[in-house]
């Protein structure tokens, strides 16, 4: 291994992280983005830098959540079970909010008259009920494959995710009928209950397919053109990585890739550092993404809307973003209370600050005004701030409520803190996690300036800045591995338990998981992964227990139901003792590990850390002389006590009196307890 | 008033609401909780004032202040200690229909109670006359299941198990009501403990000083707003098509005075009290009449009992708006609720044009049945929403298949729904034709076709088989409802009045299904707003080529 290449293409920038081997240094960069074609803001990053072989690329794609989001994808044809060819439509019944007489109800992301009803019935209680009509599914496909405007297709049929050789076959009709158009299945993609998540995931696969496939395969292309790269891979919404080829089956998986980056990023810190709990937190312009790390495992999620009532249930890491970040506006609303966000000034005009034209209040204005961001050194000195402009815009919502600009400043400050823990808590407390357990790791431009803030009100007791936190997600993609995540359908009770068939479909599993990625070139050591989804019987949501077997017997699978109780009542508050238990499907998840780069130690201090000047700056109890550090001359094992401020490059961490601060061998910033020890 | 400190303490507190729904919803074994989510997470103060609520069933939500204030009536908070659940259901001591099951759990700060955390149900057994809890032949509050006033269901953390045993050896499954109640006590646990860590981060003292400011803050941008409606007497009428006893109509009188920033929503010259169980509860009476405000009025008002001061209900005891007790009133929570709304959209169209819609379908389908599932070899109950079409509107059509505005509940998808209950799902479609015509038109309403593979009673209470969504500003009415059955062996779909001798199409108990029978669930659409003739042509053509409307039907009502 010489040198590794992560690449994170961002709405502004794409951001290279590259380290080599040979020399153990880390290079970073960053080069403008291009919407139109991202490939060549990739191909130009790329020749600024890279004059030597690179063995390993991987890179972040918004390809397909761009096309999805701006609702860009291909025309797709929906085929699905006679009777139910309006479930897209129907959704789920519900109203986006309960008083809102202006709610849009969304449209899915096919044309209801491009969906088409198959003669067959399969059903939970009778199984086959209807077989296939064969012939009237020619019929169909001829038709689809007539219309020159339908680019792809997709089916979804009731109840395939039991039995799903209707779906199999359907496939293999329209691959005949209607060759140049991809089809997607939805037992492949999902196979779960629940008809609508089912079909809408299936649609969203079809409808970015062509355009995804198109895209990668420039890419692939132009970067081979180069030959100086050895594999490329492309990262999953699950934090796994996928050769390119494979990625283009199922699309679907790419289409939350980008921001996956700063939570692989946040693994590695954990297991570098011996941390098993870590929250993070990217705050950056105009959105802040919090995910969790768990036992020094990232978190899983299959539940995410690409609009109110659009899903797409794939495994994806379980990262919330929330529309607050250093751009969003602090306004006064009818009744005179303060408010922060959801709009933001965004890059342009940006907040008032930033000298172009904008007035309104931000998160950043109100931290110049506390003197938290130095304008002098905004982004290492590149851009001079406009403090008048950022004490005017400020001083207007202070007037409106009739406080100081101080208070009101510090007032933007709190609320926006106060909706970021608002959403640490919702990711923490939803699984029964307790905020004390953790460690909060904070980047994006604008994470650094509020951690300690964050830690003081979340009740978080440490906190880390990692390097490069404008970076940190292309840092993240240096240190991936090959991950697939893989679900079947095994539903039955404790009273009636099949050991041999739940067995068997566990090691089915194991064994398509490990075929797969061998598949993809990936031989490294193989870690797997085993779990059930199981509830008390009646309950119609899982629990996901782990298990670390590969046979059901009357040992191990008395062991899983006193686990699913004691899980239960770690999470709800209560169980149900002597209940009937319920399996529904058994999950196996393959990780084929890859090398990981060592990171550079940096040099031990010598002498305490000097600080670069001192400043006032605003903290709760009024005005501070604050002193401030330059990151870039922080050794390891340097320490000092808040208020301090550190400035770097593309962020400021800004320590509160209450904290103290130790940097780490790699130069990580350490905030409280795990600074003291 | 400390206008930032209120900002943070109110996001906390709708935050703890939503974490206790999460536990009701995860947990729980009905569906209607699991799937639909049927039920309401909310925190009051020991006033009773509600001083937050998460977005879950809209229905409830204006029955809280009610609920706490009736529930202290009978236990007086001296009688209440730390660890304390009480549980009720009663629709004459402020509930509002037996369904609806509230748990309340006393917040205790330094000994003293200072806040409840609340959550409200819907069970779909609860005995009485039909399984599945909604018996449209129901007279008497008695056939409508069985009464809880408020009692005690935990005391000082212990369960009490004869209240245990009392409720549950009177309803039809047991098993899921003890998971589903479980399920609804882990809410209020919940919201119990992070509620007191909320209040002892600030001292009781400054936390109710907060809550106080923020009922005034929320008061003040009601007045606001109300003060930008022009002043007047809006009036409108409504019908009640039956009340599944007799063949005969029950009209919803609503007179809505507007001055000088409060609103008076009065329902005097209503019918007098049906026999059958259409009639609203006086906690109905005064939830419609907010959900209709809080629909006219901005949705960032934060939602507590502050924001509802300005709007007084006048609900004349005896009418179908306000029961006497022993009447029945099951449906007067599902089918008169969203009546009631609309009929003061209907009034209000004179004074704020652009925040009202035309008649929406008005009613949750409320088919329900039960029976016992030989594959389980246990006793269950079903409740099956419909998705009605919404009404047209000053600047958009009416929404399609959406649950109606006094729920906000999900579907089962059909593959639990098969999983679960022996029926066989044949169709689940949008109705072309069934939005009323207009510039705007109504929305679609959804049809559910179903096979039965067990053996079972069914019972239904809906709306809207006669009497259909009304227009706005010469928009056309919307499809009726219906609701058919075709017996096995047998070529010809008949409603329950054909088929079985009842009085109603749309309210009846107890129809025995066996297998190879079917059953035909069509839901009513939506009004259209403004004349038809003005719809785009653009707008019409789309409908036509996505089959929203069909050609021939084009041709009549927009002139394609």
């Amino acid at each position: 291994m010489a040198r590794i290449l992560g690449i994170d293409v961002g709405g502004t920038f794409t951001d290279f992280v590259s380290y080599d081997s040979k020399t153990q240094t880390l290079e970073v960069w960053k080069t403008s983005s291009t919407p139109g074609d991202p490939s060549d803001g990739i191909l130009n990053g790329m020749a600024q830098k890279i004059s030597d072989k690179v063995e390993y690329m991987r890179f972040g794609t918004t390809v397909a959540t761009n096309a999805i989001l701006e609702r860009k994808g291909a025309k797709v044809a929906f085929v699905t079970t006679q009777g139910f060819k309006d479930v897209p439509f129907i959704q789920r019944g519900k109203r986006k909010s309960h008083y809102d007489i202006t709610w849009i109800k969304s449209k899915p992301l096919v044309k209801r008259r491009d969906c088409y009803e198959i003669d067959e019935r399969v059903t939970p209680r009778e199984g086959i009920y209807k077989p296939l009509n064969e012939s009237q599914a020619r019929e169909v496909a001829k038709k689809i494959n007539s219309d020159p405007e339908i680019e792809s297709i997709a089916v979804c049929l009731l109840c395939s995710y039991i039995f799903p050789e209707h779906e199999r076959q359907l496939k293999a009709i329209f691959e005949t009928e209607c060759p140049s158009k991809p089809v997607s299945i939805s037992y492949d993609l999902l196979p779960k209950w629940k008809e609508h998540e089912r079909s809408s995931t299936t649609i969203a696969d079809a409808y970015i397919k062509p355009i995804v496939s198109r895209n990668l395969q420039l890419l692939q292309d132009r970067v081979e053109a180069r030959g100086d790269i050895g594999k490329i891979a492309v990262i999953k919404s699950n934090g796994g990585e996928i050769t390119l080829q494979a990625a283009r089956q199922f699309p679907i998986h790419l289409s939350l890739s980008g921001p996956t980056g700063g939570v692989i990023g946040a693994k590695y810190i954990a297991n570098l550092s011996g941390i098993s709990n870590l929250v993070t937190l990217d705050m950056g312009g105009t959105s802040t993404d919090v995910s969790t790390v768990v036992n020094a495992r990232e978190s899983f999620t299959t539940s995410y809307e690409i609009e109110f009532g659009i899903p797409i249930q794939i495994p994806m890491l379980d990262i919330r973003t929330m529309g607050a970040g250093g751009g969003s506006i602090a306004w006064i609303d009818k009744g005179g209370m303060l408010r922060v966000g959801p709009q933001s000034a965004g890059a342009q005009p940006g907040p008032a600050c930033y000298g172009r034209g904008g007035e309104e209040p931000t998160v950043t204005d109100a931290n110049v005004v506390l003197g938290r961001i130095n304008p002098s050194n905004f982004l290492g000195g590149e851009m001079g701030l406009d403090v008048q402009a950022a004490n005017k815009a400020v001083q207007k919502v202070a007037d409106e409520i009739k406080v100081t600009i101080d208070e009101a400043a510090m007032g933007i400050v709190q609320i926006a803190n106060n909706n970021m823990v608002g959403a640490l808590r919702m990711v923490l407390t939803e699984r029964g996690l307790d905020p004390r357990d953790f460690t909060l790791l904070a980047f994006g431009g604008a994470g650094p300036v509020h951690i300690t803030d964050v830690m003081h009100s979340a009740n978080i007791s440490s906190g880390i800045v990692p390097n490069y936190p404008g970076q940190f997600s292309a840092f993240g993609f240096i240190m991936t591995d090959a991950r697939i995540d893989l679900e079947r359908t095994a539903q039955m009770t404790s009273k009636a338990f099949d050991k041999e068939h739940a067995s068997r479909v566990l090691s089915d599993l194991v064994k398509e998981a490990e075929k797969s990625l061998s598949a993809q070139g990936y031989s490294g050591t193989l870690e797997v992964y085993r779990s059930l989804e199981m509830r008390y019987f009646g309950q119609n949501h899982e629990l996901e227990v782990p298990i670390a077997f590969d046979v059901f017997d009357n040992l191990t699978i008395s062991e899983v139901w006193e686990r699913f109780h004691s899980v239960h009542k770690a999470r709800y508050g209560f169980d149900i003792p002597g209940e009937t238990i319920e399996l529904i499907s058994i999950k196996v998840t393959a990780v084929s590990v890859t090398l990981k780069p060592s990171l550079p130690e940096i040099e031990k201090a010598i002498t305490p850390a000097e600080p670069i000047n001192k400043r006032e700056v605003r903290f709760d109890s009024g005005y501070l002389n604050t002193a401030v550090y330059s990151r870039a001359k922080l050794r390891a094992g340097d320490h000092f006590n808040g208020p301090a401020i550190i400035e770097e490059g593309a962020s400021v961490t800004v320590i509160r009196p209450e904290y103290n601060v130790k940097i780490d061998p790699y130069g990580n910033i350490l905030i409280g307890e795990i600074a003291t020890n | 008033m400390d206008m930032i400190h209120m900002n943070i303490v109110e996001s906390a507190m709708i935050a703890i609401a939503r974490e206790m729904g999460i536990n009701v919803q995860k947990t729980a074994y009905s569906t209607i909780f699991s799937e639909a989510e049927d039920f309401t997470c909310a925190l009051a103060n020991r006033n009773g004032e509600l001083i937050a609520v998460a977005d879950f069933c809209p229905a409830q939500i204006g029955g809280v202040p009610l609920l706490v204030r009736s529930m202290v009536k009978e236990i007086p908070l001296s009688d209440m200690n730390e660890g304390d659940v009480i549980v009720h259901n009663d629709p004459y001591r402020g509930g509002l229909h037996t369904p609806e099951h509230t748990v309340f759990k006393p917040i205790f700060v330094e000994k003293e109670i200072v806040a409840f955390s609340v959550c409200i149900g819907h069970f779909v057994e609860v005995g009485g006359m039909v399984p599945g809890g909604f018996p449209g032949e129901a007279t008497e509050v008695f056939h409508e299941g069985l009464r809880v006033p408020p009692v005690k269901i935990m005391k000082e953390g212990e369960d009490v198990p004869e209240v245990w045993k009392m409720m549950l050896a009177n309803v039809r499954t047991p098993r899921g009501n003890y998971g589903d109640m479980r399920a609804l006590i882990s809410a209020v646990d919940l919201g119990e403990e992070r509620l007191k860590n909320l209040i002892q981060k600030y001292g009781a003292e400054a936390f109710e000083k907060t809550v106080q400011d923020l009922m005034d803050y929320s008061e003040k941008r009601m007045r606001a707003e109300l003060e930008t409606f022009k002043d007047g007497k809006y009036t409108f009428i409504d019908t009640i098509e039956d009340d599944g006893i007799e063949d005969k109509e029950y009209e919803i009188h609503v007179a809505v005075y507007v001055q000088g920033g409060e609103v008076v929503v009065d329902y005097t010259g209503s019918s007098k009290q049906a026999k059958g169980p259409i009639n609203a509860t006086l906690g109905v009476a005064w939830s419609a009449a907010f959900n209709a405000i809080l629909h006219m009025t901005d949705e960032t008002i934060p939602l507590n009992s502050g924001c509802l001061r300005p709007i007084r209900v006048i609900a004349p005891a005896g009418t179908v708006m306000n029961v006497d007790y022993p009447g029945s009133s099951v449906g007067g929570n599902t089918e008169s609720h969203p009546l009631i709304v609309c009929a003061i959209f209907g009034a209000m169209v004179d004074c704020v044009p652009d925040r009202v819609m035309a008649s929406e379908g008005t009613t949750h389908g409320c088919f329900v049945f039960g029976g016992h599932d030989p594959l389980n070899d246990e006793p269950y109950g079903g409740f099956d929403f419909s998705y009605v079409g919404y009404g047209g509107r000053l600047f958009a059509d009416g929404n399609d298949a959406t649950d109606s505005i006094n729920g906000n509940c999900a579907n089962t998808p059909m593959e639990v729904f098969e999983t679960r209950f022996p029926w066989i799902v044949e169709e689940y479609a949008l109705r072309p034709n069934s939005g009323g015509p207009g510039k705007f038109r109504g929305g679609l309403s959804n049809v559910k076709q179903m096979l039965c593979t067990g053996e079972m009673l069914v019972s239904q209470m809906t709306n809207k088989h006669k009497l259909s969504a009304w227009g706005l500003e010469d928009g056309q009415e919307g499809a009726l409802g219906a609701t058919l059955y075709k017996k096995s062996g047998t070529e010809k779909w008949e409603t329950t009045v054909e088929g079985y001798g009842k009085v109603s199409s749309s309210k009846y108990s107890n129809i025995p299904m066996t297998p190879g029978d079917r059953v035909r669930v069509l839901a009513p659409g939506g009004g259209g707003y403004g004349s038809p003739l003005e719809r785009s042509r653009a707008s019409v053509e789309e409908d036509v080529r996505e089959g929203y409307v069909t050609e021939d039907r084009a041709k009549e009502f927009y002139g394609l």
